[in-house]
């Protein structure tokens, strides 16, 4: 178990910069995801971490060594490949033990490790099988067991997860972090899938074009993103940008949004919003802010009600979605499914702006922070 | 699978028109047809080894031999004359086979090797280097005659098997390349990843899993190798000494050489002899011939 220290890293190839100076620590038995679109440069920061690809500029810390130029056999690593990878002329228990061969370990602690391994992943069973054997879950498990095998100070996971179907994605997800808390390792995990990112995490860092746009708990990116980019990519559905005038009334400074009849609605940090009276600004509010009128909520302090007409809605199961459209902006509602949303009806739903945020309308920077 | 069964029970059920029964019997007719203009000339061959000299000269090409009769057989494998030793095919045989064994292994190992480098350890300029090295595919036999003999005089292997060898391997090494590197290009770069973090190291990762993979595409080079160069007379004409000629060259001596009347069932004796190596090889090794060409990606 070992901490990790990224420090002021930038990654060239020619003139295109790749990563542009990233700072990440996290802690021994942090569990660090990188969430980010495809070429945000989080597989590039994952491979400088390895130590398969040079990083250009900056420093990487293990166990508070530095390794920026050590060879990847000699960072203490384990890493498990979005193919897997796995040694296609190797069994299972060749796969596994092939790490700890190659460190001299003696056949018997090989063989001690390999049954540990194996019996800790059920694949015990599949020891004597070539890959090619092993459907796409078990070929899975395998690739963690090589990673499990050698115990080394830091697991790196590559998108481990984007080549299983659904039901396995959400199986293997939980063995994951079931397996954290049981081992208490440090891992760094490269997803492109926020949901994984939120449910497995300490600690999310949501990269885009080679910047690490906010580091924080899933808690923190989920309720205060940093800016418009983190907002929309945590949550699903994603979280609504509505357009809002801030307009001063006799209750202080409020956002109106330009429903049928106009909607005020009391904001939190209401003066931060002052620099931007009688401008327009994008109201951050997730879909479960916005929901059909509650009892137990009526009348609390930042609880408006308002009318809109339902475009569409998306049956869930648990709730339904309704989606209405304030000012060219698509909203998603989280609504009861009891409750009676007809496409093409007015509605009344309730507002809760307690966890509302603001951003720029223009550089996309919260402006309530 | 059933409904394709069924598919195909439905359509053979099925009468065909007269029209489709001639058109059947005759693209049969065509590609017997080709297959005969095909093994003419290897049967007119093997006829006319089994046939005595008078039968020759009297019956036709195609005539079958009176009696089954090995001795123009015996006489191009141990007695027949090529130029001035009289000792048949064989020891050029053994000739052959020193130049062919070392040149196909040495050159296989090379071109694996340089194939492993230029696919998974990327180096500045390699796509400029496997460019270069594709250039030599296109180089005709002939331009690098002068050259080349020059370049063996001056190492001092001039007229030697290991000079042949050199030639060869120099000339196949591009072709090599160029298979290894295509199958390799196939099998995912993660393996490599894996491998280092792993622990292994250069050589390691060759021998322990790239090697092992390659099984297929080794067929394919070896027998391509072993074809070529079996098959070689230019460089052998040239480049070989008179104790070190291969057997194409013998060969071509021994239909040249001829005290009085021609005994062309020696010469048809001497030439099939000469092809049965390759001819074995394709046998034996041939269905992985085809499918280390069609080989993709290495699944798992």
């Amino acid at each position: 178990m070992a901490n990790l220290i990224i420090e002021q890293v930038k990654k060239r190839y020619g003139t295109t910069e790749v990563l542009k100076g990233i700072d990440i620590s996290i802690k021994a038995g942090e569990f660090l995801i990188l969430v980010g679109p495809s070429g945000c440069g989080k597989s590039t920061l994952m491979n400088a971490i390895a130590g398969l690809d040079d990083v250009s500029e900056g420093r990487i810390m293990i166990a508070d060594r530095d390794v920026t130029y050590a060879d990847p056999k000699d960072r203490d690593i384990a890493m498990v490949f979005q193919s897997y990878a796995l040694y296609p002329n190797m069994t299972v228990e060749e796969n596994i033990s092939f790490g700890l061969e190659m460190r001299k370990v003696p056949k018997e602690e090989r063989d001690v490790e390999v049954k540990r391994v194996s019996e800790m992943l059920q694949i015990d069973h599949l020891l004597s099988r070539k890959p090619a054997h092993l459907s796409g879950g078990q070929r899975q498990r395998v690739a963690m067991g090589r990673a499990l095998a050698r115990r080394p100070q830091l697991y790196l996971f590559d998108e481990p997860l984007s080549n299983l179907d659904a039901k396995l994605r959400v199986e293997m997800r939980t063995e994951i972090k079931k397996l954290h808390q049981k081992l208490g390792t440090t891992i760094v995990y490269v997803t492109h899938d926020q949901i994984e990112a939120m449910t497995l995490a300490d600690r999310i860092a949501v990269m885009k074009d080679g910047e690490v746009q906010q580091l924080g708990s899933p808690q923190e990116i989920y309720d205060n993103p940093a800016n418009l980019f983190v907002a929309g990519f945590m949550g699903s559905p994603a979280m609504n940008f509505i357009p809002a005038n801030v307009v001063s009334t006799d209750n202080g400074v409020m956002l109106e949004l330009a429903t049928k009849t106009p909607t005020l609605l009391p904001f939190p940090k209401k003066e931060a919003l002052n620099a931007y009276l009688g401008k327009e600004i994008l109201l951050g509010l997730r879909p479960e802010m916005i929901t059909e009128p509650q009892h137990h909520k009526e009348g609390l302090e930042f609880v408006v009600k308002s009318h809109v007409n339902v475009e569409v809605t998306e049956p869930m199961g648990a709730d339904t979605m309704v989606i209405t459209r304030i000012t060219d902006s698509e909203i998603n509602c989280r609504c009861h499914p009891a409750y009676p949303a007809a496409p093409g009806s007015d509605i009344e739903l309730m507002f809760d702006t307690s966890k509302a945020v603001a951003f720029d309308k223009n550089t996309g920077e919260r402006i309530d922070l | 699978m059933t409904s394709a069964n069924t598919m195909n029970s439905n359509s053979s059920r099925r009468q065909k028109t007269p029209l489709e029964h001639i058109l059947r019997v005759a693209l049969y007719i065509c590609l017997l047809g080709m297959a005969a203009v095909y093994l003419m000339p290897f049967l007119v061959m093997f006829l006319t080894s089994l046939k005595d000299v008078e039968e020759i000269r009297s019956g036709t090409l195609l005539s079958l031999p009176g009696s089954l009769n090995f001795d123009a057989w015996v006489k191009a494998w141990g007695g027949a004359c090529t130029g001035s030793s009289c000792n048949g095919i064989a020891p050029f045989f053994i000739n052959s086979f020193q130049i062919v064994i070392p040149a196909v292994l040495i050159s296989t190992i090379i071109g694996a090797l340089n194939g492993y480098v230029i696919s998974m350890w990327k180096f500045k300029g390699s796509d400029i280097f496997f460019g270069a090295l594709l250039i030599g595919c296109f180089i005709p036999f002939q331009v690098i005659l002068l050259p080349m003999a020059r370049t063996l005089g001056w190492l001092g292997i001039a007229n030697t098997t290991t000079g042949l060898v050199f030639v060869h391997v120099v000339y196949g090494v591009a072709f090599t390349t160029l298979f290894f590197r295509n199958f390799y290009q196939g099998i995912p770069s993660d393996l490599i990843k894996a491998a280092r973090l792993d622990g292994a190291g250069f050589f390691t990762i060759f021998r322990r899993i790239i090697l092992p993979i390659s099984t297929p595409i080794i067929v394919v080079t070896i027998i391509w190798q072993f074809t070529q160069i079996w098959n070689d007379f230019l460089f052998g004409v040239a480049f070989s000494g008179f104790d070190t000629q291969p057997v194409t060259v013998a060969l071509n001596n021994l239909v040249n050489t001829s005290f009085g009347g021609k005994e062309y069932n020696v010469d048809m004796a001497a030439a099939i002899l000469a092809a049965l190596p390759t001819l074995l090889v394709y046998v034996l090794a041939g269905k992985y011939f085809v499918r280390g060409l069609t080989a993709g990606a290495v699944k798992g």
